[in-house]
């Protein structure tokens, strides 16, 4: 601003104005003060402006001082000799400096040299006028002088100190001349002396002003130069600090939108734990609560169970009451059957938890499912099932496999459809990946099990593995089936996704954790079951047991019997020992327990081989079995493979 | 036939139990737990001893314990709802305290009859 105005200040005033901050010498005009520095750039300046007119100057002075040579021919024609040397002796260093002017040393004496040389120009004219002393020379050539003052003040761009030196020597010289050296009338020195004083003074003016001007406008440029590079500066500064400032704001930006990110991230994961606490809670408050309640069913089950058994017992077949009591005892059974669920889900039951080969026991459930599967729907098995051990109970893998398969042959009844198996192995790469599970990095095994039925929507997704929840119709089922599931995957530290849409079909996904330690060889379990084609009597009181075992072992090639009653199944044998290869009998049974019923066996055929089922709670062991001369025995539950395996080596032990 | 003491805190079970043993010909003395039960043996032993787990005063491990030590020969069913833990787990101790048969509510009469006739053969 300070610049601007002082602008407005210079253009806005008179010539000269007076200016606070350019200092020069009121005479020689070279920069002082402040400006000082200024001095040497403004010659070096001054002199690239000038050099050009300097030479235009120098060729016209050169040249019209040379054909005056002519007009001294003319006037004094008796002198033109000396006239002509005295022109050459000018003109010869004229055109010597002219031709100077093209040299570098030029620059630094051509104030001095050219000063000098108008000098000498004016004092040959002055010593032309002496040496004619009369006529006409006298009086027209000092004109000549006036036309070399025009050249030194203004065309030659000489200095205004160095001209104003160079000219008013030149007048000295020529007063001394005319007043000392010739008898020139003192009309003629006055009148001349007129012009060349008015000359030199109209000529100093004009150098003064022009160099004065031309210092004044180099300061200026120079200042706005000054000003400009200030500007440029700043502006670089200011783009610089502005381009760091945006960076900043971008970085600055960019972390916040990462830190949104991230918060919402954090805040999502935290709402998902929280929902899957939530869960988790609620699952196993329902579990504590449901299994608690589950011993006490137990123990008002047992004299409903008890007395109704008892009361059949005393009913004859054909009384009304004796059905009434069958419906009595069915349902109480159910009671009791929904109450083992129950503890399975609260994993309060015992288990026999154990490293086994998972492969396998899907294999083995396969095997059940494909002998019991309706005609409207296929397995579709994904192979190669991956191999692995997990850590679990072999039963209870066996019930979560069967539930979500009954389930999704239950939801592809009416239409018919695919089931999908396969198993994977899967490493999960870091804490909770697995939406709805909170299962920790590592290695597992993926069951993946698919349906092509009805699916289901979001909200009963939500809550299929909650006990007592279910799709059916009331009556239908328990609604324990998948909580069941549930548990026991969780049990084993598994978890369990489902995807799901109306239409769509559902996809269970179990993960179970690898056991790493693997499983003793013989511990391992052959990898198909061992078939046969013997005709078996199997023997159990339970009706359920009876016809799962006849379903298991027809499946595998065996022709089988089953009888429930031990008395009759004895008569049974009794009319037709031959047919038998081997008894397989419950041990407790009413009326005749199973070891009974193996001994009267034994009196009929005492090779037949003999395989007595115990429960856990038997008092009969492996030596006891040996001891009363059977051959194998098996403890419940009933496992396919179990059976094959005790089977064939029974059958095949001579 | 022979002759059985039930010991059972729950009065129906006791009741249905007595009912169903008597029923099928054997004579009967009840406690209502194993302190009682105990009692009641040293007063007059019976064959078979058909005791609870879970009961109030002694319970049944301890039944089974001190029975054993001082009677070899009796014969003892466990029988346990497993109160509001595992079962088979009490069961698996009574088994191991010596118990000759075990089994866990809801049980069938048919079944206890028949581990009772086998004891006693």
């Amino acid at each position: 601003m300070n610049y601007l105005h002082k602008i407005r200040k210079y253009f806005g005033s008179s010539l000269f104005p007076s200016d606070s901050e350019m200092r020069f010498h009121a005479v020689t005009l070279s920069f002082i003060g402040e400006s000082k520095e200024y001095e040497t750039q403004f010659l070096k300046d001054y002199f690239n402006k000038s050099l050009l007119q300097v030479r235009i100057s120098l060729v016209l002075a050169i040249f019209f001082f040379g054909i005056f040579a002519v007009l001294d021919a003319i006037l004094v024609s008796e002198l033109r000799t000396t006239f002509w040397i005295i022109r050459a002796v000018v003109l010869v260093p004229g055109v010597l400096l002219l031709l100077l002017s093209y040299n570098p040393i030029f620059e630094k004496y051509w104030q001095a040299a050219i000063s000098a040389l108008i000098f000498f120009a004016g004092l040959g004219i002055v010593y032309m006028t002496i040496i004619s002393s009369e006529g006409i020379v006298s009086y027209t050539y000092y004109t000549g002088l006036i036309l070399i003052f025009i050249f030194c003040y203004a065309l030659m761009r000489v200095r205004f100190i160095w001209a104003t030196i160079a000219c008013w020597s030149i007048v000295i010289s020529y007063e001394i001349a005319a007043i000392w050296l010739t008898d020139t009338p003192t009309i003629y020195i006055i009148s001349n002396n007129s012009f060349f004083i008015s000359a030199n003074i109209i000529g100093m003016f004009v150098s003064y002003s022009i160099e004065s001007y031309l210092r004044r406008e180099f300061f200026l440029a120079r200042m706005l130069e000054d000003e400009q590079i200030k500007v440029i500066k700043i502006k670089d500064e200011l783009e610089i600090r502005v381009e760091e400032r945006t960076s900043q704001l971008v970085h600055t930006n960019k972390e916040l939108l990462l830190e949104i990110e991230t918060r919402e991230k954090v805040e999502k994961e935290q709402a998902r734990l929280e929902a899957q606490l939530y869960q988790a809670q609620k699952m196993e408050t329902i579990g504590t609560l449901a299994g608690g309640i589950a011993h006490d069913f137990n123990n008002i089950l047992t004299p409903i169970l008890g007395y109704t058994e008892m009361a059949l017992d005393e009913t004859k077949k054909e009384s009304p009451v004796k059905s009434d009591l069958e419906q009595i005892y069915k349902a109480a059974n159910r009671a009791k059957n929904l109450v083992q669920q129950i503890l399975t889900f609260s994993k309060q039951q015992d288990q026999d938890i154990k490293p086994i080969e998972l492969h396998i026991v899907l294999d083995e459930v396969l095997t059940l499912l494909r002998a019991s599967l309706p005609s409207t729907t296929k397995i579709n098995q994904k192979d190669p099932l991956a191999k692995g051990v997990i850590l679990a109970d072999p039963t209870q893998i066996h019930q979560v496999i069967m539930n979500i398969s009954i389930n999704a042959f239950q939801s592809m009844e009416e239409s018919g459809g695919i089931l999908e198996i396969a198993l994977e192995r899967f490493v999960i790469d870091r804490d909770n990946a697995i939406p709805d599970t909170t299962l920790p990095k590592g290695n597992y095994f993926k069951l993946i099990i698919s349906d092509t039925g009805a699916g289901m929507d979001k909200n009963i997704k939500e809550r299929i593995f909650e006990p007592f929840y279910t799709k059916r119709k009331i009556g239908e089922g328990t609604g324990l089936g998948l909580s069941v599931v549930h548990g026991i995957v969780t049990g084993c530290n598994g978890g369990i996704t489902v995807d799901s849409s109306p239409g769509e079909g559902t996809t269970f996904t179990i993960y179970f954790p690898e056991y790493e330690k693997g499983i003793a060889k013989s511990e391992s379990l052959s990898t198909r079951l061992t078939k046969g084609k013997e005709h078996i009597l199997f023997v159990d009181d339970d009706k359920e047991i009876t016809t799962m075992a006849q379903r298991m072992l027809t499946h595998v090639g065996y022709m089988v019997t089953t009888m429930t009653d031990s008395v009759k199944a004895f008569k049974t044998f009794q009319k037709q020992p031959d047919i038998y290869d081997l008894v397989i009998t419950d041990q407790i049974m009413p009326n005749m327990t199973g070891s009974q019923l193996a001994t009267e066996i034994r009196q009929i055929k005492p090779d037949i081989k003999i395989i007595i089922i115990t429960g856990y709670s038997d008092s009969i062991n492996a030596e006891k079995v040996k001891e009363l001369g059977f051959n194998g025995f098996i403890i419940k539950p009933l496992i396919l493979r179990d059976l094959c395996t005790t089977i064939r080596n029974v059958i095949e032990i001579e | 036939m022979g002759s059985v003491l039930i010991i059972e805190d729950d009065s129906e079970i006791r009741g249905m139990l007595e009912t169903m043993v008597r029923r099928s010909g054997f004579s009967v003395q009840t406690a209502k737990d194993g302190f009682e039960g105990v009692q009641s043996f040293r007063r007059n032993p019976s064959d078979v001893v058909i005791t609870d787990i879970v009961m109030p005063e002694k319970e049944g491990l301890e039944t089974i314990l001190e029975l054993r030590e001082d009677y070899p020969g009796v014969k003892i069913i466990a029988i346990s709802g497993g109160g509001r833990h595992d079962a088979k787990n009490y069961l698996q101790s009574a088994k191991d305290f010596g118990a000759d048969y075990i089994f866990d509510k809801p049980f069938r009469p048919k079944e206890i009859i028949a581990a009772i006739k086998e004891l006693l053969k």
